[in-house]
């Protein structure tokens, strides 16, 4: 186990952290997600040794750290507005953490090239870094962070200030990166894209409380909450009633939706769950749909063209968001009133809080 | 809009008349009278002096007045070393912590700013007279403040405080903790990343800090004279040779003291003008 918290509480002005407890194993890309003010970063800065918890302690190794100050963590940070030193150059930064540890010029000198090189920042080397590009100084900042050998590595939205292409590129270069070095990666992200692409396992903080640790797909398989599954991204969250169960199914009415799931739950037993935007499939009413599996007829209310993709609500009883290539909504000419076939495979049908 | 035309070597090029900001005529129109008030202080007495070159020079050359100016500058650059050494560490503190007694403390370093000099003066003398709450138990190590330079000395540095720390603390709040943070994990001890990082970045509100700081001592007058009426300063020179010797000698003193200031200043500005440029390059 390479980090641990155990019942950490930390207050911070009006801000507090109550209890969290996790585990990071060795080699990990552990993400923590949350709203925005949930105290994602502060987390990344206690590991990293900037704040003392007031309860509870954080482990390192199975070694308590609360008594070690951040310059004998061997952490590697990376905020979000990367925080380079603008006053020295590119160079300069990346060998910053070298000189720190007092290391022989000669070596300094091998492992500053050597970052270079890896990041392709070579010819910016003696450049400030408030002239370099968003993915420039990304690359400086990680080449800075990477050069002490940190033995956990940091990123506090690290992605978030970069146009989609370099987003792209970044997320590869991270999973190089993680592949190459075998660090152990924590990461503070908004974005399903990044989390699904990288992670490995995730915690989601909310208020200052942990609400769900696990691997990156049961959290996405099974959210613990209603709150949980809407931060994740699931666009439909349903109330409604289990009205029979038999064989390992059960039969779900939710504001006049029949929909079968694949759970053993008893009758009559109230249920929240959920079902990706992108899970619930249209097509024209009356067609043969390609899944036969919880079909039911809705009259779409509003469509939103968001890129080559179209969001569809549809009254099925319950309101249903649902989302197709925009192609497949012009083919269909759907338009608000247009009346649609909508199904929904049986394993998409997320019960809250079971399994 | 008005426009006009113009004939060039190949078709027309209109040439376009742009409105006046009316706002902003109108402002340097109100604000010029501040800067003429400036001008014509500056103007008449140059030309006032300019007028009677001979006994310019023999002002100048006069020992006393010499001696005078260059103790009023050395008793400034006392004030700013000092300040520099116990000013800076005050002002981080107050710039990375958010304690209730902060604004306190500010509200007292704050105190000359708001009060007549004739009283800081005499709050100084008060305390360091040789009866006084530090200056008795200095006067037991051999240091005396009447009419002395050390007296000079923390009468301009009671003054001259408030516009060192407020500048230097305004450039420690603008270095981002983050930056700190990052070379703390980097392996800075706390006192590294402040000299590493924080001290450098804040390099130009510190020189700023001095400059002002040196200026405001060198034009302290009446605090000084609570305390050290001699040796006389430049101020309090003018003041005794207005009194005695009329307008002529005085104002010859005053304008040699403008251009000993002014070169200083212009010295100080050109050496530091691309002191800490890189936070304005984005």
């Amino acid at each position: 186990m390479m980090i641990a918290f155990d019942r950490v509480s930390l207050a911070l002005g009006d801000f507090a952290l109550h209890e969290i407890s996790f585990t990071v194993d060795k080699g990990e890309y552990f993400f923590i997600i949350g709203p925005s003010g949930a105290g994602k970063t502060i987390i990344l800065e206690a590991i990293a040794g900037l704040h003392v918890p007031d309860q509870g302690c954080i482990l390192l190794s199975g070694r308590d750290v609360s008594q070690i100050p951040p310059e004998q963590r061997g952490v590697g940070l990376v905020y979000q507005d990367y925080s380079l030193f603008p006053h020295m150059n590119v160079e300069k930064n990346i060998s910053f953490g070298l000189k720190m540890h007092k290391l022989p010029s000669n070596e300094i000198k091998q492992t500053v090239e050597a970052l270079l090189s890896r990041f392709g920042v070579g010819h910016l080397r003696s450049r400030a870094p408030l002239t370099l590009s968003g993915g420039e100084m990304q690359r400086v900042a990680l080449a800075r962070a990477l050069a002490i050998s940190p033995d956990v590595l940091l990123l506090d939205e690290p992605l978030s200030a970069l146009d989609p292409t370099m987003k792209e590129y970044f997320i590869h270069e991270l999973r190089t990166i993680h592949q190459e070095t075998g660090l152990t990666i924590i990461q503070v992200s908004h974005d399903r894209h990044e989390i699904l692409s990288l992670g490995t396992r995730m915690a989601l903080i909310m208020d200052g409380c942990l609400e769900q640790e696990g691997s990156v797909g049961r959290v996405y398989e099974s959210p613990v909450s209603r709150r949980v599954a809407e931060f994740i991204g699931y666009e439909n969250v349903i109330d409604g009633v289990v009205v029979s169960s038999e064989g390992g199914e059960c039969l779900i009415n939710a504001e006049g939706m029949q929909l079968h799931a694949l759970y053993s739950i008893p009758e009559g037993r109230p249920v929240t769950f959920c079902i990706g935007a992108d899970e619930v499939i249209v097509h024209p009413h009356g067609a043969p749909a390609a899944v036969h599996e919880n079909e039911i007829a809705g009259i779409v209310t509003s469509l939103t063209q968001a890129g080559y993709l179209t969001r569809v609500r549809i009254d099925a009883g319950a309101v249903l968001s649902a989302v197709m290539i925009r192609e497949m909504a012009e083919e269909m000419a759907l338009k608000a009133g247009s009346l649609v076939s909508v199904s929904i495979r049986k394993k998409a049908i997320r019960i809250i809080g079971q399994k | 809009m008005r426009l006009e035309m113009a004939d060039k070597e190949k078709g027309h090029v209109w040439i376009r008349f742009k409105r006046p900001d009316s706002c902003l005529l109108a402002f340097t129109v109100i604000g010029s009278s501040l800067v003429i008030f400036a001008f014509l202080a500056l103007a008449t007495i140059t030309v006032t002096q300019l007028a009677d070159l001979p006994f310019l020079i023999q002002v100048a050359l006069d020992s006393r007045v010499i001696d005078s100016i260059l103790l009023t500058f050395g008793a400034g650059f006392a004030v700013v070393g000092i300040l520099v050494l116990l000013g800076t560490p005050l002002a981080y503190v107050l710039a990375r912590t958010h304690f209730r007694v902060n604004s306190l403390v500010e509200a007292l370093i704050d105190i000359p700013l708001i009060l007549p000099h004739t009283v800081a003066g005499i709050m100084v003398y008060l305390l360091f007279m040789q009866r006084g709450l530090l200056g008795a138990p200095f006067k037991e190590i051999g240091i005396v403040f009447e009419d002395a330079f050390p007296g000079i000395v923390v009468a301009m540095l009671f003054v001259a405080m408030p516009f060192y720390i407020n500048t230097v603390r305004e450039g420690f709040q603008k270095v981002p903790l983050h930056i700190e943070n990052v070379a703390r994990t980097l392996g800075a001890t706390r006192f590294r990343a402040f000299a590493m990082v924080v001290l450098p970045l804040s390099k130009r509100h510190i020189m700023n800090g001095c400059v002002l700081a040196w200026g405001r001592a060198i034009s302290e007058f009446a605090a000084v004279i609570m305390i050290a009426y001699y040796p006389m300063i430049v101020s309090t020179l003018i003041y005794y040779r207005f009194t005695t010797g009329g307008l002529k000698e005085s104002s010859a003193i005053a304008f040699l003291m403008i251009l000993a200031s002014f070169s200083v200043f212009l010295v100080l500005r050109v050496a530091t003008r691309y002191l800490g440029s890189y936070d304005d390059r984005v």
